[in-house]
């Protein structure tokens, strides 16, 4: 028999019973539709997060953290590149790991530039939680200490002003802030302007008794939105101060991270340098390059797709539980349909091929209708992410259908539905016509 | 040579622990063109002796040759390509409820392999033969039951089969319906040299074909001659 044949047979028995079909289908549906909006949403979110880490760690950048094992599951405070912030939780790139009493100072910078030839610059960050006071409210920030020349040359794309002038020479008092430092709420209504004096509160808790210092900054620029997740460079909650203030207003030259600027973004550059400083610094910095952050990511995300992938394959398993079940049933209701097509010279292979047919052509539409609902319910959640309904003020997230996903997907459903079709196709092909004829 | 041939045919078969010999030793022969009726009653063995003839069960001792092949020596795949060779014909017509009469015919012949065009073609033929020409897009439930036999014996034809194997056919269908249906058998027989095969309880029914062989207790115990 004709393959298209044999497909038009299995396409007549199942338009038989339509609603028995559909309702075996709607399994199917189910257990697709879990895998691809789940999948679709991770992807989409690696993807987001990834723009947000090249954003903020371009690959011709190493951050200098101390710890020797700041980037690992382990991975101390959390100070990255500007995570943190109201409300945020912090996804630190690095943080101080281990607690062997090593520091960072700002000085270390002519150190690390002198390592080697392909050391563009370096730059020193001191970073502090602290608070900035306008309108005799307090919000809770993330204070940065920075070069601005060299900070704004590192970020040339997420360390513009919006509004007031990044000035290249800033008096001690001079502050930029992100853009929801002044919005707190990212409606328009602003707490203060460019030009407009703060206070700037920090907790030193240093001393006993501790104390609170505090000094009047001046407003000289509010960058503009950033976004994303702020893993790394500017972020929208930052306050930015130069570096030779903050070390006085914090009273150290300790400094949290050191980034360095390479002249190329070759991988054997990139492990040179990181080797060097690492060997400088008798092991007790951890270099973090982006490549070695992306590493990180796609396995964080790998485990975590096929971790829910998993979950929503049980709900295929069910389903190709459902579909060996009413194969069974229609076996039995066809045994002596079976004893006429075998009367009328249907060889048993056949016989398998059109009840595998039948479960193959379920498969093939559920998992279709399943894909098409998976992609509906992803950006339907993706809406609700961005909405905040979830809580915070919301993330955008693009739900992302990758062609691996819908083909595998795809082939998901209908290796599924096939091989719990095999056991019932299997006894209806071995049915001897003598008996199934005689089957009432 | 022979078209059917039995040589001491047997089969005995377990019906749970007992074994039950239903056909003991038969021997018999039908040639081409001929139209023999198997009378006998019920539990005599005929519808064991249609199912060996029919390739469907395989003899447990003793020749049957079909078209000059010793069907105990095939294999089931070679039992499946001979019976696209025979014409069924069931007392309970046996179509499949879901396609219309003309995909019915068709249904041997796609079994068969014959591409879509030629089968339709075949199939319409087929109806038109036995009467069902403004019947073709109707499915069985739709039809009588003499029109469901008559679309039977059409779909029984459509592979040119050697002989046309019918198994009380008239048994579900009144009698007025039952004389058309043997009518057209006798036609196919008389005028298109198609070789039938009968198996009956029914005296009278039996008596229409060219002889009778008479079947009590698994074996054949008398052959009649009917006058024409």
């Amino acid at each position: 028999m004709k393959t298209y044949d044999i497909f038009g047979y299995s396409l007549s028995a199942i338009r038989l019973r339509k609603l028995r079909a559909a309702l075996t289908t709607l399994g199917v549906i189910i257990g697709i539709a879990a895998i691809v909006a789940l999948l679709s949403i991770t992807q989409g979110l690696q993807v987001s997060i990834t723009n947000d880490l090249n954003r903020g760690l371009s690959s011709n950048t190493l951050i200098v953290v101390s710890g020797s094992n700041a980037l690992g599951p382990a991975g101390g405070s959390g100070v990255g590149g500007g995570p943190g912030g109201r409300g945020r939780a912090g996804f630190g790139l690095g943080g101080a790991g281990a607690t062997s009493g090593f520091a960072l100072y700002v000085n270390y910078t002519s150190k690390i530039d002198a390592l080697s030839p392909d050391i563009a610059s370096s730059l020193a960050v001191i970073e502090q939680s602290g608070y900035i006071n306008a309108d005799g409210l307090n919000s809770s920030v993330t204070i940065y200490g920075v070069n601005f020349n060299q900070y704004s040359q590192l970020y040339p794309t997420t360390f513009v002003a919006a509004s007031g002038t990044i000035l290249s020479n800033p008096a001690d008092n001079d502050i930029i802030v992100g853009t929801r430092v002044n919005d707190p709420s990212e409606n328009g209504t602003l707490l203060f302007s460019a030009g407009n004096n703060v206070g700037i509160v920090w907790t030193n808790a240093t001393t006993l008794p501790v104390v609170n210092a505090t000094y009047t900054a001046k407003v000289s620029a509010v960058l503009q939105k950033i976004g994303g997740f702020g893993l790394a460079g500017p972020s929208d909650t930052g306050v930015y101060m130069p570096l030779s203030q903050a070390e006085s207003f914090f009273g150290t030259s300790q400094c949290q991270m050191i980034l360095v600027q390479l002249k190329n973004s070759n991988n054997s550059t990139i492990t040179d340098v990181s080797k060097a400083i690492t060997n400088y610094f008798g092991g007790q910095v951890t270099v973090i390059s982006s490549s070695a952050v992306m590493s990180l990511l796609s396995t964080i995300f790998g485990t975590i797709q096929l971790f829910l992938g998993g979950i929503a394959a049980i709900s295929l398993l069910v389903a190709g539980i459902g579909i060996m079940n009413i194969m069974i049933v229609s076996l039995i209701e066809r045994t002596r349909e079976i004893g006429i097509l075998k009367a009328l010279g249907m060889k048993s292979r056949t016989v398998l091929s059109i009840f595998l047919g039948e479960s193959a052509i379920i498969g093939l539409i559920g998992a279709l209708a399943g894909i098409l609902s998976g992609w509906v319910l992803a950006n339907i959640v993706a809406r609700l992410l961005a909405s905040g309904a979830f809580g915070g003020t919301g993330f955008k997230v693009t739900p992302l259908l990758t062609p691996e996903v819908f083909l595998g997907a795809l082939a998901f459903g209908i290796v599924i539905s096939i091989i719990f079709a095999m056991y019932p196709a299997w006894r209806a092909s071995k049915l001897k016509p003598v008996d199934a004829l005689r089957y009432e | 040579m022979a078209l059917v041939e039995a040589v001491d045919l047997r089969k005995t078969y377990m019906l749970g622990k007992v074994p039950v010999e239903a056909v003991r030793g038969v021997s018999m022969k039908v040639e081409s063109g001929d139209f023999v009726s198997i009378l006998g009653p019920s539990g005599s063995g005929k519808s064991t002796m249609l199912n060996l003839i029919g390739a469907l069960d395989k003899p447990t001792s003793g020749k049957l040759l079909i078209d000059g092949v010793d069907i105990s020596k095939l294999n089931d795949n070679q039992l499946t390509d001979l019976r696209r060779r025979i014409g069924f014909v069931f007392q309970f017509f046996n179509l499949i409820p879901r396609l219309t009469a003309r995909d019915n015919v068709e249904l041997p012949m796609a079994i068969a392999d014959v591409n879509r065009a030629q089968r339709r073609k075949r199939a319409i033929e087929l109806l038109e033969n036995v009467g069902l020409k403004d019947r073709v897009n109707h499915k069985p439930a739709e039809l009588s039951g003499g029109q469901q036999q008559r679309v039977a014996i059409a779909r029984a034809l459509a592979n040119n089969p050697k002989f046309l194997l019918l198994d009380e056919p008239t048994g579900n269908i009144d009698s007025k319906t039952a004389g058309e249906v043997m009518g057209l058998l006798k036609k196919l027989n008389v005028e298109n040299g198609v070789t039938i095969i009968m198996v009956t309880h029914d005296q009278q029914l039996a008596r229409e074909a060219n002889r009778t062989l008479q079947m009590f207790d698994g074996k054949f115990i008398t052959e009649t001659v009917n006058p024409k």
